[in-house]
């Protein structure tokens, strides 16, 4: 459904991104992973339309999303929770969640999306009235998604979702995600520094070195390779270090 | 007994029409973080324009308030397209409001003397037939047409405040000032929400213009008078606090017309400024900022 094929990146004269391509299908859940600098949150910020794509293109069906403006991309189905959060800290988590819903389309069936989204976060529904900026560091991240939501994506982009929070907290946002990827069949692109966490919910993986990606496959024989294990879970180093 | 009501009247009277020149000024600095020093010229250019309307057809300056601020609107989305949306890539909140205070700087000299060429260095205003009229409460006398501006000012104020917290539209610009990459990344087409919002500024200064002829009077070079007196009152309304802003600018009128009291009408400015540095100093936030 959203395909990356070939793509160039640059930071002003930096070049980011190698030759990217990936792919993911209809609900899906996809994981990118890799260390820090690696590339990932590149990729997402091409997707959505925040970096320009020097070469290459992503489709999206048969509409090419490359060189449209992000907004633009939202209203076709593409939604993304950036990294840290960038919830607006000095509106309330309703209204958060309502600037969430500013597509036409999404507008139309605001009070629905929002009945379902309070049903799997129900923290935000106790809070709908107070700032977003009094949240816990767990809230802020389930009002990111759930603003995320609001817009009614076809497919979710994740940016280090668990970032800063606690294990449980972890647990549960993850364990919310792939309620939501089976329920209402929304594709998943997760991007990750916890590796077993991502491969564990996704499908497929791939990982990046250097900006481009160096190894693809299926999530859970990616879990098992020993290879994958000792480079970015440091298992195999720590066990030839005892 | 009466003078003291008199005095309390016309610091009402002039503290509505202060909280009305401020309001464009504090949405484009309080809320998008341009800082419009030419604020005060775009309010002189809303007043010419309702002197010419009043001048060459006899529309009543009170009347013709929609078809500036239509006119004003139009001429603010040009001022966003040429000298502003530049100022988006700049890379971050404190250049953007430096480098908006030079370009608008430069823009007065411009605006000044354009008017100048239209419409003579001449002090104008409007004479209608009910400019002068009077009206009595409690001892106090209150002008016709300062009544109509505070009405006006209070309805705008109003009005404002509701666009801001209710509509769609006033959420999309909170959000973008925020945080406009992540209201981006909700669908908020960023910069049509600060093109409309800068034609609402200019707008409301148009407002402020008309209300000003009517019962004051302009010349072409007036506008850095009307600016100071919307830059104290934006400070202390507090920095982004939209809703505070008319009842500042009652507080600053009272304060000003208190000081004519007891100082005398040839220290008003250096009260007025004295204000600002006070507040500036002790209570910087504002004193109407909200406690967190």
């Amino acid at each position: 459904m959203l395909q990356i094929s070939n793509i160039d990146v640059y930071y002003g004269d930096i070049q980011a991104l190698w030759d990217v391509s990936l792919r993911i299908g209809d609900g899906e859940i996809v994981a990118v992973l890799g260390s820090n600098g690696a590339g990932k949150s590149t990729v997402m910020k091409s997707i959505s339309g925040l970096l320009k794509v020097r070469a290459g293109h992503i489709d999206f069906g048969n509409i090419r999303l490359d060189g449209l403006p992000a907004h633009h991309i939202v209203e076709l189905g593409i939604s993304m929770v950036p990294e840290g959060r960038r919830i607006f800290p000095q509106m309330s988590v309703l209204e958060n969640l309502e600037v969430g819903a500013s597509t036409n389309a999404a507008r139309k069936t605001r009070q629905n999306t929002l009945e379902w989204i309070y049903e799997f976060f129900t923290p935000l529904k106790l809070r709908a009235k107070q700032k977003a900026g009094t949240l816990s560091g767990g809230e802020q991240q389930m009002l990111a998604i759930g603003r995320a939501l609001m817009s009614v994506p076809k497919v979710l982009l994740i940016d280090e979702m668990s970032l800063g929070l606690s294990p449980i907290v972890v647990q549960e946002l993850s364990g919310v995600i792939q309620g939501i990827n089976k329920l209402r069949k929304l594709a998943v692109l997760l991007v990750e520094q916890d590796i077993e966490l991502a491969l564990s919910m996704a499908s497929r993986g791939y990982i990046m070195e250097n900006g481009r990606i160096v190894d693809q496959g299926d999530a859970k024989l990616m879990l098992c390779n020993p290879r994958i294990k000792e480079t970015y879970l440091g298992i195999g180093a720590e066990e030839k270090a005892g | 007994m009466e003078f003291v009501l008199q005095t309390i009247a016309n610091g009402l009277l002039a503290g509505a029409l202060y909280g009305l020149v401020a309001l464009g000024l504090g949405l484009l600095m309080g809320v998008m973080k341009f800082l419009n020093i030419a604020h005060g010229t775009f309010i002189i250019l809303g007043g010419y324009l309702s002197f010419w309307l009043f001048n060459l057809w006899g529309i009543d300056p009170f009347l013709s308030i929609p078809l500036v601020m239509i006119a004003m609107f139009l001429i603010g989305l040009v001022f966003y397209r040429l000298a502003l949306s530049p100022l988006l890539k700049l890379p971050d909140v404190g250049m953007r409001i430096d480098t908006s205070m030079l370009i608008t700087f430069g823009l007065i000299w411009v605006l000044d003397n354009a008017m100048t060429m239209l419409w003579t260095p001449n002090v104008r205003t409007i004479l209608t037939s009910y400019t002068g009229e009077t009206f009595r409460f409690f001892g106090a006398r209150f002008s016709f047409t300062g009544l109509c501006g505070v009405g006006i000012a209070v309805l705008v104020g109003l009005a404002l405040y509701s666009v801001l917290s209710r509509t769609y539209f006033g959420k999309h610009l909170r959000a973008a000032t925020q945080d406009a990459e992540a209201a981006s990344l909700c669908g908020v087409n960023v910069q049509r929400v600060y093109l409309i919002s800068t034609g609402i500024a200019i707008a409301l200064a148009g407002v402020a213009g008309a209300v000003i002829v009517s019962s004051y009077s302009i010349s072409a070079s007036g506008g850095i008078g009307w600016l100071l007196i919307a830059f104290v009152v934006m400070v202390l309304a507090g920095e982004g606090n939209i809703n505070a802003i008319i009842p500042a600018g009652l507080v600053y009128g009272l304060l000003e017309a208190g000081s004519v009291l007891i100082f005398g009408v040839p220290y008003r400015q250096a009260i007025a400024l004295l204000v600002f540095v006070l507040v500036l100093m002790f209570k910087p936030q504002g004193l109407f900022a909200k406690r967190e």
